[in-house]
């Protein structure tokens, strides 16, 4: 099978060197201003705060709106990665918070222009976070872990000045206006498009934009690519120029074999969801840069029910704990990619600090697990299922038949269970499963946000669906603590609680790994997970 | 008379039409209900932000309209079937039957292409081991046959991608139906091959064609060998029987006995494999899709599948079977026209 014909020899040099640099320096140069983004996901929806949107979706619109402030970047192991702790303005020139903590005050920039023209202004910001804590989308959840609940708290002072009020000095207030869902709304446009049934246009910024940021949407096909075009007069990165580059493609390539192919051929520029297997071959042949940057407010757990018998008996837990094989389930899930949370020792048995995510002091022991079998009441075992995503299959697979394998020496008979996701999640959601592995991730990753969010309430993310009154208290508690010393304290006690009730095993955070061009420069990790098309440019 | 024959064949046609109808209806009920009964709880799935919770659930819930009795349901989808609403999907967040009719020309496109490179391949093949049982060539068509078979179509698929575009690069980036570079003709058809000639860029034809190779073909390995051993098969009965002994005894030439006589009445049931083979490449070509991010109907109906997306999967069997049904209606009258004899009804 040939692919070139003689008739068409001259069109298929045409065509050939739309994409190679090297044949064609004039076209080489729009391919060089070009980021070409291939991702397993896909883009549904313009407005990020859609109930179901995707994690691409939340990617795209960093892009397309700008926030009133913007998380800063700080160097990790030589990598970098977002930074919690220095917030940046974006749409604000300057913010000040009162001294009680109760007041945000934020300065609007007097150059910030919507990308139809018109400038940016307090009234804009208003209705764009009023919409967020007041129509029924996914911003008001994620505010409301800010404190920011009601329409009252923002007011317009002039027409560049706009001030928060806040109930208690939350401080996760600030953070949470740098999230994907507080976008800045060009009100008037949206206004504009808003129907009685649907006061705050949601069904009309699903599918277009009306922002101030970095790229313009040129071209969006649900399920399969939007093209972006740079907006030239957006300057609010960190040198106040526009983002490096002039056209943005974000593909949908749903094959990881072919991401990794088109990558390594230099016909995408940039992918982060690769299979573990293909980043390490191409790690190892060397051309192209990978960074591999772990997950740090992202946890892959072995869960169990602790409302479930015999899942309530803390001794089973412990059992569990100390009969996976980690070391093993950790090269053959993840190729050891990640930053194991097992295996740690502490020296006097308490918790080295306040942080969570935290290293635990379990490593595969199997006469301590019969140990704590015997301890239970059951030195005969038990039989269980353990169960899995089919998203997740190419981690959880291995992963789970280790677990069987190993759970068999102590007499625990084990199922496998794959489950389609959207069933999945019905399980975890109604608390029906016993034994599992799942994932979480937290935008603002701190201590108490943790414990608050995963290991308290009957939620879906209370995967343990642990009910302890005290860990609730302390962990309710931290979060108004201003003192630096009692919020490490009460970490500590945290994190001494979670190893000893053992409500289920943390295993790793994974890493991302970015495989990009050489010439990509500027990759972030950011904490929605997805590559921020404004950090990259080419050298 | 032609036209009193022509005529008589629309009318039949039309009445099988008809009297598909109850089957689709059937069809649409069940897939419904089916839906339902599936574990798994779309509303559960798709609020899945860092902070979703209840609240977002149940938004969800009534978005879907999953908070009404399953009857209720089932009357609303219906009444939005008779007004031609096939519901929206909460994967793509756009009305299904926009996403469809988006998808349906690109599945069919790669289908058409399979099904034809199959054919010309398939039909000289059988007719070629047929002309010689047991001769080393038939045993050399078997064995392709069973190659073709044995090998799954995504590892046939992944094996092309790998020596045409990651060995040789001849190949473009196997990532859809065309080039993200190349700008797309006014849609007409939907085809990509025939509307890039409508509007006369060739450049661009070619550009779509060379996409449309890799898929196309490793979907066509994958079907040659049930349609090369049927028209093997039919060809054999037919080139033992009477009427071609007395066209050989009367020196009929070699081309017009084996042609004409031989295959046109081998070639029945090959038309048949044909038509369902058709079918099956549509609802199965899933595989071939996902691996060269073809944005067919069969990708999007599983990955609808996967996260209990219901208007999808629902809008992707009634595509399916209406397809089903034409194909069927077309097969029949490709009978007429190979045999005269054969009349639909």
């Amino acid at each position: 099978m040939r692919f070139v014909s003689f008739r068409s020899a001259a069109s298929v040099l045409a065509t050939t060197a739309l994409l190679s640099i090297a044949t064609a320096p004039s076209q080489a140069q729009t391919r060089a201003e070009t980021l070409r983004y291939v991702t397993g996901a896909s883009v549904n929806t313009l407005d990020p705060n859609i109930p179901g949107s995707t994690r691409e979706s939340f990617a795209l619109s960093m892009s397309t709106y700008d926030r009133l402030v913007a998380f800063g970047r700080k160097q990790l192991n030589g990598k970098w990665v977002f930074d919690l702790d220095t917030i940046t303005g974006e749409l604000a020139e300057s913010y000040d918070v009162s001294p009680d903590g109760l007041k945000l005050t934020f300065r609007l920039r007097k150059d910030a222009k919507f990308q139809d023209g018109s400038p940016v202004t307090a009234e804009d910001v208003k209705w764009s976070l009023d919409r967020c804590v007041t129509a029924p989308i996914l911003g008001k959840a994620q505010l409301l872990t800010g404190s920011l609940t009601s329409a009252d708290q923002f007011k317009v002072i002039d027409p560049l000045t706009i001030e928060v009020t806040l109930p208690k000095p939350d401080k996760l207030a600030l953070p949470n206006l740098a999230t994907v869902y507080p976008m800045i709304i060009n009100s008037k446009v949206a206004k504009a498009h808003a129907t009685p049934d649907d006061p705050w246009a949601t069904a009309w910024l699903k599918e277009h934009t009306a922002g101030s940021g970095a790229y313009v949407v040129e071209n969006f096909k649900p399920g399969e690519q939007v093209i972006l075009k740079r907006d030239e007069n957006w300057n609010r990165g960190s040198a106040n120029k526009p983002a490096f580059f002039k056209r943005v493609i974000v593909q949908s390539v749903p094959e990881p074999a072919t991401r990794a192919n088109l990558v390594e051929r230099g016909d995408a520029d940039l992918v982060v969801d690769l299979q573990a297997s293909d980043v390490q071959s191409l790690e190892a042949k060397g051309k192209l840069k990978v960074i591999s940057t772990p997950q740090y407010n992202a946890i892959t757990y072995v869960s169990m029910n602790n409302q479930l018998p015999p899942f309530d008996n803390v001794n089973v837990r412990r059992a569990i704990a100390y009969a996976l094989p980690y070391d093993d389930m950790f090269k053959a899930a993840l190729f050891g990619r990640g930053a194991p949370l097992f295996g740690a020792t502490w020296p006097d048995g308490n918790p080295l600090n306040g942080i969570y995510p935290f290293q635990q002091p379990v490593k595969m022991d199997l006469d301590k697990a019969r140990e704590y079998l015997k301890a239970a009441g059951l030195p005969e075992g038990f039989s269980t299922t353990f169960s899995f995503n089919v998203g997740q299959s190419s981690t959880a697979e291995p992963m789970a038949a280790l677990v069987k394998e190993s759970l068999a020496k102590i007499g625990i008979k084990v199922d496998i269970q794959k489950l389609p996701d959207a069933q999945m999640s019905t399980q975890i959601n109604e608390k029906k499963l016993p034994f599992f592995t799942e994932g979480i991730v937290a935008w603002l990753p701190s201590t108490d946000y943790f414990y608050r969010n995963f290991y308290t309430g009957t939620q879906r993310w209370n995967y343990s669906s642990i009910n302890n009154p005290e860990l609730a208290a302390i962990a309710q508690e931290a979060r108004f603590e201003p003192d630096k010393a009692k919020y490490e304290a009460a970490g500590r006690k945290l994190n001494a609680m979670h190893f000893d009730l053992m409500p289920q095993i943390m295993l790793w955070q994974p890493n991302q790994d970015a495989v990009m061009a050489p010439s990509i420069e500027g990759y972030t990790y950011e904490f929605h997970r997805q590559v921020d098309y404004r950090d990259v440019s080419r050298k | 008379m032609v036209m009193t024959g022509l005529g008589a064949t629309m009318v039949r046609a039309g009445r099988r039409l008809l009297s598909s109808l109850p089957a689709l209806f059937g069809v649409l009920v069940f897939t419904f209900l089916l839906m339902r009964v599936l574990p798994g709880d779309p509303a559960v799935f798709f609020a899945s932000g860092p902070n979703a919770g209840k609240e977002e659930i149940e938004q969800i819930r009534k978005q879907m309209g999953l908070n009404k009795s399953v009857p209720e349901q089932l009357v609303f989808y219906l009444s939005d079937i008779g007004r031609g609403n096939l519901g929206r999907s909460m994967m793509t967040g756009q009305p299904v039957l926009k996403d469809l009719r988006e998808r349906l020309p690109a599945s069919l496109e790669l289908t058409l292409t399979a099904l034809l490179i199959a054919l010309i391949a398939a039909v000289p093949l059988g007719v070629v081991a047929a002309l010689r049982p047991g001769s080393i060539i038939d045993h050399g068509v078997r064995l392709f046959c069973a190659l073709g078979v044995c090998v799954p179509t995504f590892v046939s698929g992944l094996l092309l991608i790998y020596v045409f575009y990651y060995l040789l690069g001849l190949a473009p980036d196997p990532t859809g139906r065309i080039d993200v570079f190349t700008s797309l003709p006014p849609q007409r058809t939907g085809f990509l091959s025939i509307d890039f000639l409508l509007a006369g860029d060739f450049e661009g034809w070619w550009a779509a064609c060379k996409q449309l190779v890799l898929p196309a073909v490793s979907m066509a390995l994958f079907v040659i060998a049930p349609l090369a051993r049927i028209t093997r098969a039919s060809m054999l009965v037919s080139l033992g029987s009477d009427f071609v002994r007395t066209a050989r005894s009367v020196g009929l030439s070699w081309g017009k006995v084996v042609v004409t006589y031989a295959l046109r009445n081998a070639i029945l049931p090959v038309i048949t494999i044909a038509g369902i083979v058709f079918s099956t490449m549509l609802g199965a070509n899933v595989l071939v899709e996902k691996v060269f991010s073809w944005p067919g109907v069969a990708s999007y109906a599983l990955d609808a599948l996967l996260s209990s997306d219901y208007a999808p999967v629902q809008g992707f069997v009634l595509l399916m079977a209406s397809l089903f049904v034409l194909v069927n209606l077309v097969v029949d009258i490709c009978y007429g026209i190979a045999d005269p004899r054969v009349s639909i009804g």
